[in-house]
């Protein structure tokens, strides 16, 4: 498993972002779905170390990110896409990446091969000298996408990566999660659930700080079947049903 | 499509505030206005900058150069001042406030004008009991001269580097001081009562003030 | 999860192994290409113009006091410091600015490295503009032909202490990333700078000497010319600044997420290290005393410095009487021999009259208040010593032609005298005030020369209401020998000069 997490909690304050959160993952493409203010953003940063947990254990690629040197090893081989891409507008696209690329401690001599196939893995071959500023959203958005690849990580967080994607990039980037599932653990922070059923194999919806559903996309359709739940597709009406499923029992 | 069932408080039931009447809208939007260019943190730092004229101003300090010399640890501490107000001028919205009404270039007029009063008061207070080159007129006509190239550097440089400019005066300043200038454009040399020099460091104000209201900050394109 | 058959798996690159030189150079390279220092560059250029170079204009051709102003009293650190130390602030405060903390956080790299290397890069501009207007500042200081040696070490403290401002500022930003942070940084750097020029300025010992821009005694009048610029103070305030620097940067390594255990034992150690520097210098300082050469550390240094340049003099005559300069001053040698031909002329023949005059080493002496030094007569056959470095030059600061050749005059009859170091007894004053007239200058407007800035203390009169009247029994005195028939004069010089110069005469005993 590359991603062991038991009973993960995280507070802000007197706030609980994280409440408990309980999680294995392997290889693969798993999705975290949830309204907002669920804690996906806080789980993700959790498990990108960035953020340290408040109580649980975390166990990431085999090691425990609690010590530095684990914690190194972990983010070698780590891919992350923050929800707000923070970047420096004077950097061309191939900087930025290349940037990151050298700060994830990869071989020097590989990454001028890795940073022009990231690229051209997101759609930005001929924006490669183009300065970040001078970006569309979503093409920031996938520069931010290219440096989380560039170094073929092993578990790749993503904090809502397809915003501001036309419906042509979303479909690329579908596949690209496929094909980065074959051998790496993807997570996938959305709330576009259409992006879930396309790519994901697994699928977790957060409430509240806590795991309210974990299974598989067909799981999560068949809850919606005759709940009356609202939606305008069955990934979307079993996604409000599990919700009110979740909220009905913590109201009781 | 709809929501219901989704949202877990049903629509049209948040509660509404209050109205407030347009004086209170006008403060409320300067205040708003003030808290994105930090205006707080600014007025904090103009204070401590009072303090620190009072200490200079008290301390005995062994000082070669005569008069001149004399006036420049003082000169220093106002044109500093005036650098914390001109990088208090540029705000974080870029193009998304350009989009918006009117009320955009008073708000930058007023606050420029503001936090320049505020330097000045900040720095009377600190000057008081001490022996200020110049008294409280010549610390007026410093800190609108410098503060007014500050705001034109804010325009011509952008923000961050606003404080460049009242650096850079303070640098031409000491060197003319060297030379006994005659010229009313090096006004920190002028007796306090100098008309000369009170226009100048008036129409320097005068200029950055309109500028920076008009046409703002320069937008930081480059870090 | 199964992963669905049939789809081909990228090989993954290997670990980066020993290959951190490479990565910190890609890094590096990415960072000098998108730094924000070369924004303020330009008004940088400009203002070294303003005020490093052109106020040098108005001094004499020679570095010592081309340089005094730029180098000695650091006009060029000043025109630097602040703005860098400004520019360097904003460039650390930049990750959080951008909100690219998060991202920086989660890779492999220690952020003291990235940090580190995004300093780095700022220093490297700061720096590399330094030395470029600097060195332009030298080659246009040879191309208007001025003499010595450039003070190469004081060129290497601006250097140090760039490097210091930016490492000041970088820390500032990286602990504050507010907008407040630059200007904080700019002009708290440029109040040290004043300060650190008004400390101590009276002073030639002590912590004081360390401050960059601390102008005592730096060099003395002819570094360069006859003897080398002396390291001393250089070196320290190197290490000074330098360990500075190390406490600054290492500071950003304690903070917590820059890195693992050893990398912050190592930053608490590098930071220990550069505090320790800098205190070592400081004592260093203490230790420092003003010689014949400069000031000197006696731990630091080295007495293959003591030596003198050799060099071939340029000469002319005066009066018949060759006047040997060292070949920096050459454009002054008609103006010194000029002044010095009608006295020459009128002890011409008498016992102790020099047979050739010669510059000699100058020292600074600020209890002078920068003022001139004494002429010296003395060998068999005697020869007058002039202190060039240390007397007033034509066109330099002020000093008329007029003034510097009534200088040189004066010193010239007052070492003739046997006044030496001191005001002389009442009988030298008198007979010195009788040869000036004798060479043109009226007893009436001795008091003015005698008053005028230049002269060592105990050779001025006056005060501060201006010259005294020639009065009194010296004036007197000197009224009745210079009303003498030359011839007369001279005979009786001829047979009391020695007692005069002993001392052993009173005004009495003058005809």
């Amino acid at each position: 498993m590359n991603v062991e997490l038991t009973e993960l909690t995280r507070k802000f304050g007197r706030t609980r972002a994280v409440a408990g959160v309980t999680l294995e993952a392997g290889p693969g493409v798993f999705g975290l779905l949830g309204p907002n203010g669920a804690g996906k953003t806080s789980l993700l940063r959790m498990m990108a170390t960035v953020l340290p947990p408040t109580s649980g254990t975390m166990r990431l690629l085999g090691r425990d990110p609690g010590a530095y040197g684990p914690r190194r090893e972990i983010r070698r081989r780590l891919g992350y896409l923050p929800q707000t891409l923070g970047y420096y507008p004077g950097f061309t696209v191939a900087e930025f990446v290349e940037y990151f690329a050298l700060l994830k401690d990869m071989p020097p001599r590989q990454v001028p091969r890795a940073v022009a196939a990231a690229i051209e893995e997101v759609g930005l071959g001929d924006r490669a000298r183009a300065k970040l500023r001078t970006l569309s959203g979503g093409m920031l958005r996938r520069a931010g996408i290219a440096q989380a690849i560039v170094n073929e990580p092993e578990l790749l967080l993503l904090d809502e990566p397809t915003a501001g994607l036309d419906p042509e990039q979303r479909v690329a980037f579908r596949a690209l999660l496929r094909d980065f599932g074959q051998r790496a653990t993807v997570m996938v922070s959305t709330h576009l659930v259409e992006d879930v059923g396309a790519a994901c194999a697994e699928v977790a919806l957060m409430d509240g700080g806590r795991i309210v559903f974990h299974g598989t996309p067909a799981e999560l359709i068949a809850r919606g079947e005759g709940s009356g739940a609202a939606g305008d597709a069955p990934l979307e009406r079993g996604y409000s049903a599990a919700l009110a499923a979740a909220r009905s029992v913590a109201a009781a | 499509m709809t929501a219901a069932g989704i949202h877990s408080t049903p629509r049209g039931t948040a509660p509404a505030e209050a109205a407030y009447p347009p004086a209170v809208a006008a403060l409320r939007l300067a205040w708003l206005h003030a808290v994105s260019r930090r205006v707080p943190a600014a007025l904090g730092l103009l204070a401590a900058l009072g303090v620190l004229l009072w200490v200079a101003l008290h301390y005995h300090w062994n000082i070669a150069g005569g008069p001149a010399a004399r006036m420049f640890i003082p000169l220093t501490i106002e044109a500093a001042a005036a650098a914390v107000v001109a990088v208090g001028m540029y705000g974080p919205f870029g193009e998304l406030e350009h989009a918006t009404g009117r009320w955009l270039p008073w708000l930058r007029l007023t606050a420029a004008v503001a936090l320049t009063a505020a330097a000045f008061g900040a720095l009377a207070a600190g000057a008081t009991g001490g022996n200020l080159p110049g008294g409280s007129v010549a610390l007026l006509r410093n800190i609108a001269g410098i503060t007014g190239l500050g705001l034109l550097a804010a325009v011509v440089l952008g923000g961050m580097l606003a404080w460049a400019g009242p650096l850079a005066y303070l640098l031409v300043t000491e060197v003319a001081l060297a030379g006994s200038p005659t010229t009313p454009w090096v006004w920190p040399a002028r007796p306090p009562h100098d008309l000369g020099g009170a226009l100048c460091a008036a129409g320097v104000f005068a200029a950055g003030a309109v500028l920076i209201a008009v046409r703002g900050p320069r937008e930081s394109r480059h870090d | 999860m199964t992963a669905t058959t049939g789809t081909a798996v990228r090989p993954r690159p290997p670990r980066a192994t020993g290959a951190a030189p490479m990565t910190a150079a890609r890094l590096l390279r990415i960072e000098l290409r998108r730094n924000a220092m070369p924004l303020i560059l330009p008004l940088i250029a400009a203002l070294f113009w303003f005020d490093s170079y052109r106020p040098s204009t108005a001094t004499p051709p020679l570095y010592v006091l081309r340089t005094f102003w730029n180098m000695g009293q650091g006009h060029t650190i000043v025109d630097f410091g602040p703005f860098v130390a400004g520019v360097a602030a904003w460039m650390g405060s930049r990750d959080r600015r951008r909100d690219v903390g998060d991202l920086v956080a989660a890779t492999a790299r220690p952020r003291w490295a990235g940090q580190l290397a995004t300093w780095a890069a700022t220093a490297v501009w700061a720096v590399a503009a330094y030395l470029i207007l600097v060195g332009a500042l030298f080659a246009v200081y040879a191309r208007q032909g001025v003499q010595g040696q450039p003070p190469w070490w004081w060129a290497a403290v601006g250097a140090t202490a760039v490097i210091a401002f930016s490492a000041a500022g970088f820390a500032v930003g990286a602990w504050w990333p507010s907008r407040f942070a630059a200007p904080v940084a700019a002009f708290g750097a440029f109040l040290a700078l004043m300060l650190s020029s008004q400390t101590g300025f009276s002073s030639f010992s002590g912590w004081a000497l360390i401050l960059p821009t601390n102008s005592n005694g730096n060099f003395q009048p002819d570094s360069g010319m006859l003897y080398p610029w002396l390291p001393d103070l250089p070196i320290a305030r190197i290490l000074f600044l330098g360990g500075l620097a190390a406490a600054a940067l290492s500071l950003l390594g304690l903070l917590p997420g820059a890195g693992g255990p050893r990398l912050r034992q190592a930053a608490a150690v590098v930071t220990l290290a550069g505090v320790a520097a800098a205190g070592t210098s400081v004592v260093l300082a203490r230790t420092a005393r003003l010689g014949p050469h400069g000031i000197f550390i006696p731990a630091l240094h080295d007495a293959a410095n003591d030596g003198s340049i050799s060099y071939t003099p340029v000469c002319g005559h005066a009066a018949g009487i060759p006047v040997c300069l060292n070949p920096a001053y050459q454009s002054y040698l008609a103006g010194v021999t000029a002044a010095l031909a009608p006295v020459a002329e009128e002890v011409a023949g008498l016992p102790g009259a020099p047979v050739r005059a010669t510059q000699v080493g100058a020292a600074y002496d600020p209890r002078e208040g920068g003022a001139g030094q004494a002429m010296t007569i003395t060998g068999s056959p005697p020869v007058l010593g002039m202190p060039v470095g240390a007397l007033g030059l034509a066109g330099a600061f002020g000093w008329t032609s007029g003034e510097a050749a009534g200088q040189y005059r004066l010193l010239f009859v007052h070492a003739f005298t046997g006044a030496g170091h001191g005001p002389g007894t009442a009988a030298q004053r008198a007979v010195q005030a009788a040869l000036l007239q004798d060479i043109g200058v009226p007893i009436a407007t001795q008091p003015q020369l005698l008053s005028s800035v230049g002269l060592p203390s105990w050779a001025r009169t006056g005060g501060p209401h201006g010259p005294p009247p020639a009065t009194g029994p010296v004036y007197a005195a000197a009224r009745r020998f210079a009303a003498l028939p030359r011839a007369i004069q001279h005979a009786w010089l001829a047979a009391h000069l020695g007692a005069l110069r002993s001392g052993h005469l009173t005004l009495g005993q003058l005809p």
